[in-house]
């Protein structure tokens, strides 16, 4: 039914569409394909992807030596941190806004919708002096604090949460739950959509960072993969290592690749509610 | 001992007064529907017994024990919401079970009365389903068996039949009007369709204007209606009322002029009102009766026949422009447009004071 449903396009815009997925898989295609070359090859001419012969060597090497394994755990540390931390705190602060009754909550509100105006540029800065002191630099809480503070997921869970009817607080209040289970067992659940969406959308941000951890990590041990890659690069890219370089690069990709496949409908769902607003 | 007592309860939003000193004493397992208009402030009435909302002012007592202090889980009442209010990502039967788990009744106790609820309202097959799969009158049954096992000493219902459709509605009236039977505990409904209202209460609240008009069986209120709210609101088509003139005489019992110079003998006792005063007169349908006009009290023109079978109501226009809603027999000839004869039953007639209170016919004899 829903297929049938579906809109079908028209030859043209089937083009266009085969077009734009072209011009947008083929350096990601090439970079796969530079990955299984040897480096050797790639020093005469990186026209030689498209041939044969291909190996494997560059992905040893990662395994073998490189930090790149140690970056991507890092990177997994501090994007499931940061996720972590913004779920359980952008969810109690959403009820909190949406449910309870407390002085000053509109206002407080306010405070949080204005820190959706307020650039990093401009707090990173204080943040860095406040970290240096407080002993943070080249830590994973120092890493993962800052994106915790996130006004976006304050403000997307509460206005999820309003959108719950409030009978069924007064339901659960009925059938004799607490606050605290009405959040965990009644509400929470319902907000499935909502953590997924923001849990994928933080992860990714988390990941793709690349302003904080260049500040914060100054040693190679902490840096995330998008620091160390891009170390890397400074160092190798014009020089002897660019399959390998490109091996990195789909070696940092797959944890990303298995959030979008694993996440796809909510992040779709996102998207599109966002073109929608 | 009353089952439920409400003293004197009052409730403002800010500067606007909802509900304004309700007094009302429930006997034994009775079923009370509180009626009224939107407004009227019943629902906020329910709410503040269920512990929903809390009062400004007043008590609220349940089997002698003061209930308005004490969170809604432990007041000992339970709930039908408007919307059935169901959790929508748990199965019936932990929808059902989720109040007797907090209250920690144990793993047999609540497979046993969830089962036993089930089984009473046909829900066996559906225990595994989430709401999301059920029919609107399952839906509505599940919201019921989750009250009906907590085994509360009183039932709240919120407007509980206004989710379904006709036919649905009936049927559920009737399961409704079964369920109180088998259940030990005093029911109140809010509801603003009065034919809900009298076919399951034993006693009705008609509210409007933040306070109670009436308190009486559903008979009490249709035929001896404490003021004209009440006679208008309660009773379809409504009551007619129509301004009339106390006329001088001897007799015991009142006699009036309308404004189109037809005269009525009511029974309504001379003495109770004040010969002065302006008075409506209120006609329910069933006393104006639609006859040929050379035998007829006073004529007037149909402006809409209403054809429900077994009679027919003729909402037609007195000289002078008055309203008036009479009835017919079922096969009845009356067109729009149509000059038609009425004859008064002026012996059922209700007279109004211009304050609304009412004064009512003396039986006959």
């Amino acid at each position: 039914m829903s297929a049938a449903a579906a809109p079908r396009l028209s030859p043209v815009a089937l083009m266009l569409v085969i077009l734009g997925a072209a011009i947008m898989a083929a350096p990601l295609l090439w970079t796969l394909l530079l990955s299984f070359k040897p480096n050797a090859d790639l020093m005469r001419d990186s026209g030689t992807a498209f041939s044969a012969p291909y190996t494997l060597e560059n992905y040893a090497a990662i395994l073998q030596g490189s930090s790149l394994v140690r970056w991507l755990v890092n990177s997994l540390i501090v994007s499931l941190g940061t996720t972590i931390g913004v779920l359980i705190l952008a969810s109690l602060a959403g009820y909190g806004f949406a449910r309870l009754d407390f002085p000053f909550r509109r206002t407080l509100f306010v405070f949080v919708l204005l820190g959706l105006a307020v650039p990093e540029q401009a707090v990173i800065l204080p943040r860095h002096q406040l970290f240096a002191w407080l002993g943070l630099h080249n830590s994973y809480p120092g890493l993962i604090l800052p994106g915790l503070v996130g006004p976006f997921g304050v403000f997307f869970m509460t206005q999820y949460f309003r959108a719950i009817p409030k009978e069924l607080d007064e339901a659960a209040m009925l059938d004799g739950a607490s606050r605290l289970t009405i959040f965990w067992k009644v509400l929470l659940p319902l907000t499935w959509p909502a953590q997924a969406t923001l849990g994928v959308f933080t992860f990714l941000g988390s990941w793709n960072d690349y302003w904080w951890p260049l500040i914060s990590a100054t040693r190679s041990d902490r840096f995330t993969l998008t620091i160390g890659l891009a170390s890397s690069q400074m160092n190798y890219a014009q020089t002897s290592g660019l399959g390998f370089l490109m091996a990195q690069a789909v070696f940092a990709s797959v944890p990303i690749l298995i959030v979008y496949v694993v996440f796809q409908k909510q992040i779709v769902r996102a998207m599109a509610g966002t073109a929608a607003r | 001992m009353p089952s439920l007592e409400l003293n004197d309860v009052g409730k403002a939003y800010g500067a606007v007064p909802v509900l304004d000193g309700v007094s009302l004493a429930m006997e034994g397992r009775e079923f009370v529907a509180f009626l009224g208009p939107s407004g009227s402030g019943k629902s906020t009435l329910l709410r503040i017994i269920a512990g929903l909302e809390t009062a400004d002012r007043g008590e609220v007592w349940l089997e002698g024990r003061r209930i308005d202090m004490l969170p809604p889980g432990e007041r000992g009442v339970a709930m039908v919401f408007q919307h059935y209010a169901l959790y929508p990502h748990m199965t019936v039967f932990e929808n059902m079970a989720f109040g007797l788990r907090n209250a920690g009744v144990l793993r047999e106790e609540i497979a046993a009365r969830v089962g036993e609820a089930a089984r009473v309202l046909e829900i066996e097959s559906q225990l595994e389903k989430k709401p999301g799969q059920l029919s609107g009158g399952q839906r509505q049954r599940v919201a019921i068996g989750r009250a009906i096992v907590k085994q509360p000493r009183l039932f709240l219902l919120d407007e509980p039949l206004s989710n379904l459709d006709a036919a649905l509605r009936m049927r559920t009236r009737v399961e409704l009007a079964q369920l109180r039977q088998r259940v030990d505990a005093a029911v109140i409904m809010v509801t603003h369709d009065q034919a809900e209202a009298m076919t399951l209460a034993d006693r009705i609240v008609v509210m409007a204007d933040r306070r109670i008009q009436q308190v009486g069986t559903p008979m009490d209120i249709y035929a001896r209606p404490a003021n004209s709210f009440v006679a208008r609101f309660v009773g379809s088509p409504a009551m007619t009322l129509a301004p009339v003139t106390l006329l001088d005489g001897e007799g015991a019992h009142a006699r009036v002029r309308l404004a189109d110079g037809a005269e009525i003998q009511t029974r309504v006792p001379r003495g109770s009102l004040d010969p002065g005063a302006a008075h409506d007169i209120g006609l329910r349908p069933e006393h104006v009766h639609v006859v040929a006009t050379d035998a007829a009290t006073l004529t007037a023109k149909a402006d809409l026949v209403e054809r429900l079978g077994d009679r027919t109501f003729v909402y037609a226009r007195l000289g002078g422009d008055l309203p008036i809603t009479a009835e017919d027999a079922g096969d009845s000839r009356v067109r729009i447009g149509d000059t038609i004869g009425l004859r008064i039953d002026g012996a059922a007639a209700h007279l109004f004071a211009a304050n609304g209170t009412a004064h009512h016919a003396e039986a006959a004899g």
